[in-house]
């Protein structure tokens, strides 16, 4: 069995993207550059009600656009048209059909023309609306909340009286939409022969299976590619509505299809973060240990479900999230609305659950008069995150920049705060691996896993590289293709536990065959060429897999993070985060920072900008664009500095996701202390900031 | 959008008679027109490019008055080294536009016409008042982004930048109108967004902005703005100053507000306290409270009170330099 190498050469330093020429010259290939011949734009129809029954619909006038090649019915609407129950519409964005056609113009055109005749229905998009006993209900035969079903665990309210304080806070957090800068989308040519799919997907696997099964094709007929893609974080796994609208349009128009979903799209039916709504009270005993914990909590995902995306996309959060509380008592209840399902979404619900447990934390530390850094190192039961905490400090200089809340003098103050995360990760045992080495000394490494943007590519080339002795441009890496050897989906923080065993092993395999096969006893380096040589005409395959021992699971990290804030325009600057964080084994340092740093600034706008505003006079998403939809930009960036803890004995483990857990919990910590009053509602935009200083009063609706 | 022609105009006449006859739109930047066109806000067959009319593109450095021909970039504005010396709040006022992309196609004209940003009115599913619906949503709904003042019924605000530091400069704004040059007044410009909800401005169809004349008279001026993000976003107010300071003492005061009100929000009486007054912490904020005082705040944007208060304070203190 393979084992890490001692005193690596490329492991655990910084290596380049391999593919950076590539993306930075415009010649790596996303799914919407997918070009097979004679291909056809691709558009949807959606639902502009929030609730609607569909009386008829035709096509005939749109399928008269000239240009027009085919018009289909969205999956669930013909289902729904099979099954003759009713055909209720429930979200604004909701898909009722598609089009293709030979120009955008006419695509936009037959969208235009698809007459439609419906019966509005009333609708409810708001959570606190929705949780009311008139509310119209958005499935009929099922209530709009879900049942209480408290969790306890030790006494509560007796707890409660034996604590020396205790804090109550009510912590909300909003919908965050999924904007990767690609939208979803595929290219789709379905032929007699079969489908092939340009993805962008975190999972060709998954879309593979899922385009096989919805359309009723066999697998062996069925090939997903996705060369490059523009970033997925949960919202990109199966073919999802729109993959099997374009599929269908393609054996209708008997051309390729190639459908992106619009930003506009993007921001109604592609997936969201749902929102909470979480109380909290926490009491702590005299010495400043956690003793009695209680959150009543509620959310929304939307019409609930996913949407072709990953699990895991409720709005009940773990709690007390990391901390250990003796006596707990949690309830969820999930709030049905009409609007766009929720989906996993990096992290699911980590951020919500860091926000509000950590926000409590420093409320009941400031009650209590202790340091809120003591407080954590007194209560998180992670050995690991306590020494994060210790170096944390000390690179950020906690102590000294530590002032009581409010205390900042002048008006633009300045505050700190912290917070801690954790994730499972862990990788994937199934996933497969396959290396040729060619007589002319070139190798190619292929394994069925696709790169999101996060450098799967380079870790491949840097561990081939290293077990092989040569450099990692010398390593040619085949992805992204079901005619590879299996590779998982990409989501939870697996991707590189998973595949750094699998080429590990592979590569070794190859490295002996090549030894025993050629009589090279060391093939490595110097000698690599020479050996190959020795192959003659006949490449060598050699397959390999993950193996045990070599990745795990469970990281953790924590963040402080420096703002100022105007206490006159209730504008706030974030100076600085310090991020410290564990992985394990790292492999490449510099792709293993980026996560991070994008971690922090999909946090950062988490906690300052994000948040889907719902009309409930119409129904509809207000900003389904980025310029009412707040994202952060570089000048929005504050100073990152990153700490990472290597352990190679733990083997790999993932960090996409448990860098960007703690953000807004930090921030918003560090908000609270610059004010002396906590925004305890995230994003926190000026408004709120001026709101809870007291100087606006508090609007009637949140 | 919907498939549209599009045509080179190369005279104002020509312009003028290819949008009457066609159902046409002038197009220079085209960054407001464009996201007017893709959801089916406008709709005209013909857009008809001005870019090439004559005499449109020119910063003209007179010695009394400036004059910033309609097809002046922002990122001009924003760049010459001759308006951020005489004109900085103009300069800044162009700096904070959009994404720098934007303001290398925004032209002078297109700012100041551009029309509501108001996320009911730019919805393609909402029938709003501005519209030509029954109701203000955003009277009634979201309106963290809205007006304190109106004369009417719809509260979108004005957002241009250009316009907020025009106001305070005191510019004219030339319109060809019928073949005839209209000038007009910052006031005169947005009156008709002022009265009428479905008015972005007082400009009919087939009037075209030509050029703005800037009088050089004030020697100081000052634009500041307050965004949820740092860049590439909508002021949630802004305020532009200026003023002729001799001796610490102002003369020709004047302060605009933006993104209160569909108009650059102006109160002469405000003006006319500041004129022979030095900039002091309580003569600013007398000033804040005076411009402020009529302000009517809806649920979401009382935020917009002591934030624009704030913004008056240190865009007036910024005089002093």
């Amino acid at each position: 069995m393979p084992s890490w190498p001692a005193n690596p050469k490329y492991i655990s330093h910084e290596t380049r993207r391999i593919d950076a020429p590539a993306k930075v010259t415009g010649s790596a290939r996303y799914a919407s550059d997918a070009n097979p011949g004679g291909w056809l734009y691709g558009m949807i129809l959606r639902s502009k009600w929030p609730a609607a029954k569909i009386n008829s619909i035709s096509f005939e006038k749109a399928r008269q656009i000239p240009g027009i090649k085919a018009v289909v019915l969205a999956p669930a609407i013909e289902e729904r048209q099979k099954n003759s129950s009713d055909l209720t519409l429930r979200y604004y964005g909701e898909e009722i059909a598609g089009v293709a056609g030979s120009t955008k113009q006419a695509c936009l055109d037959a969208l235009k023309a698809i007459e439609i005749d419906v019966t509005e229905l009333p609708f409810v998009v708001l959570e606190d609306d929705a949780k009311a006993d008139d509310a119209p209900k958005v499935w009929a035969d099922q209530p709009n909340t879900s049942p209480a079903k408290p969790k306890e665990s030790g006494d509560v309210d007796k707890a409660f009286s034996d604590c020396a304080a205790v804090i109550e806070g009510f912590y909300t957090t909003s919908v965050q939409i999924h904007h990767p800068m690609e939208t979803h989308g595929n290219t789709v040519s379905w032929t007699p022969d079969g489908i092939t799919c340009w993805a962008s997907t975190q999972g060709i696997t998954s879309v593979h299976d899922g385009l096989a099964s919805a359309l009723k094709v066999d697998q062996s007929k069925v090939r997903v590619i996705t060369e490059y893609m523009g970033g997925g974080f949960g919202a990109k796994f199966g073919p999802g509505p729109h993959g099997i609208i374009a599929a269908k349009l393609s054996r209708e128009a008997n051309a390729p299809v190639r459908l992106m979903l619009t930003r506009f799209d993007q921001a109604l039916a592609a997936g969201n973060r749902p929102s909470t709504f979480q109380k909290i009270k926490m009491g702590a005993k005299e010495d400043g240990t956690l003793h009695a914990f209680q959150l009543e909590n509620y959310g929304t995902s939307g019409i609930g479900g996913t949407s072709g995306g990953g699990g895991g996309a409720g709005s009940d959060v773990p709690a007390p999230y990391i901390y250990k509380v003796p006596n707990t008592r949690v309830n969820h209840t999930a709030i049905t609305t009409n609007a766009g399902p929720a989906t996993a979404f990096r992290a699911p619900r980590n951020p919500p659950a860091s926000f509000a447990m950590e926000s409590a934390m420093d409320d009941l530390a400031v009650k209590m008069n202790i340091d809120p850094v003591e407080f954590r190192l007194k209560n998180d039961p992670s050995e690991i995150r306590q020494r994060e905490y210790k170096i944390g400090a000390e690179k950020f200089g906690w102590k000294a920049k530590y002032k009581k809340p409010g205390s900042s003098p002048g008006v633009v103050k300045t505050g700190i705060g912290c917070a801690g995360s954790t994730w499972g990760g862990g990788g994937n045992r199934r996933t497969r691996g396959e290396a040729q080495v060619n007589p002319d000394g070139t190798i190619e490494v292929r394994l069925g896993v696709q790169d999101l943007g996060t450098g799967t590519r380079t870790v491949i080339a840097v561990i081939a590289a290293e077990v092989l002795g040569l450099t990692p441009e010398q390593i040619t890496v085949r992805i992204g293709d079901t005619n590879l050897p299996f590779g998982p989906g990409s989501g939870g923080s697996t991707t590189c536990a998973s595949i750094s065993p699998t080429v590990l092993d592979t590569c070794t395999k190859a490295l002996q065959q090549l030894q025993t096969q050629t009589g090279v006893p060391d093939a490595r380096g110097e000698n690599w060429f020479k050996a190959c040589k020795k192959l003659g005409v006949t490449p060598l395959v050699v397959q390999g897999q993950w193996q045990e021992g070599l990745s795990s699971s469970g990281a953790g990290g924590v963040q402080f993070a420096e703002v100022d804030v105007d206490t006159e325009t209730g504008l706030v600057t974030v100076k600085k985060i310090v991020a410290v964080h564990d992985c394990g084994l790292m492999i490449d340092t510099l792709t293993l920072e980026s996560q991070i740093n994008g971690g922090i600034i999909m946090g950062m706008g988490y906690a300052l900008y994000e948040e889907r505003v719902m009309d409930d006079l119409s129904g509809v998403v207000l900003n389904p664009n980025f310029e009412t939809y707040k994202l952060s930009t570089i000048s929005d960036v504050p100073d990152i500095e990153v700490v990472l803890l290597n352990m190679p004995e733990r083997g790999v483990i993932g960090i996409g996701e448990p860098a960007t857990i703690p953000t807004a919990a930090a921030i918003a910590n560090a908000i609270a202390n610059a004010l002396g009053v906590r925004v305890s509602s995230i994003p926190i935009t000026p408004a709120k900031v001026l709101t809870a200083l007291g100087k606006v009063p508090a609007p009637a609706k949140a | 959008m919907k498939a549209f022609q599009y045509a080179t105009a190369h005279s104002f006449d020509s312009a003028r008679q290819l949008v009457a006859d066609n159902n046409g739109a002038y197009i220079a930047g085209g960054n407001d027109l464009l996201g007017l066109l893709k959801e089916y806000l406008a709709s005209p067959d013909l857009l008809v490019n001005i870019k090439a009319l004559p005499g449109l593109n020119k910063i003209d450095r007179g010695s009394n008055t400036w004059t910033f021909g309609a097809l002046v970039t922002v990122a001009e504005i924003e760049n010459d080294p001759h308006v951020a010396k005489t004109f900085p709040g103009l300069q800044q006022a162009a700096a904070e536009v959009g994404s720098q992309q934007i303001r290398n196609v925004a032209s002078v004209g297109g700012n100041l016409a551009q029309h509501s940003r108001c996320w009911y009115f730019r919805h393609r599913d909402t029938h709003c008042l501005k519209k030509g619906g029954d109701l203000c949503y955003a009277r009634h709904g979201e309106n963290r982004y809205h007006s304190l003042f109106t004369g009417n019924t719809c509260i979108s605000p004005v957002v241009s930048n250009l316009a907020t530091a025009f106001a305070a400069l005191d510019a004219k704004v030339v319109v060809l109108r019928d073949g005839k040059e209209t000038p007009m007044t910052i006031a005169e410009l947005y009156q008709g967004a002022w009265e009428n909800p479905q008015a972005h401005n007082s400009l009919k169809p087939g009037d075209m902005i030509v050029r703005v004349e800037v009088p050089t008279i004030r020697n100081v001026s000052a634009y500041i703005q307050a965004s949820d993000k740092h860049a590439f976003d909508w002021a949630l107010v802004s305020c532009a100053a200026a003023a002729t300071i001799v001796d610490g003492e102002l003369s020709q005061p004047r302060v605009a507000l933006g993104c209160i009100s569909p108009v650059p929000y102006q109160v002469e009486a405000a003006n006319e306290f500041l004129q022979g007054k030095r900039l002091d912490d309580e003569t600013v904020a007398k000033a804040a409270d005076m411009i402020l005082k009529d302000a009517q705040p809806h649920e979401h944007n009382g935020y917009k009170v002591p934030m624009a208060h704030a913004l008056i304070r240190r865009t007036l203190l910024k005089l002093k330099g």
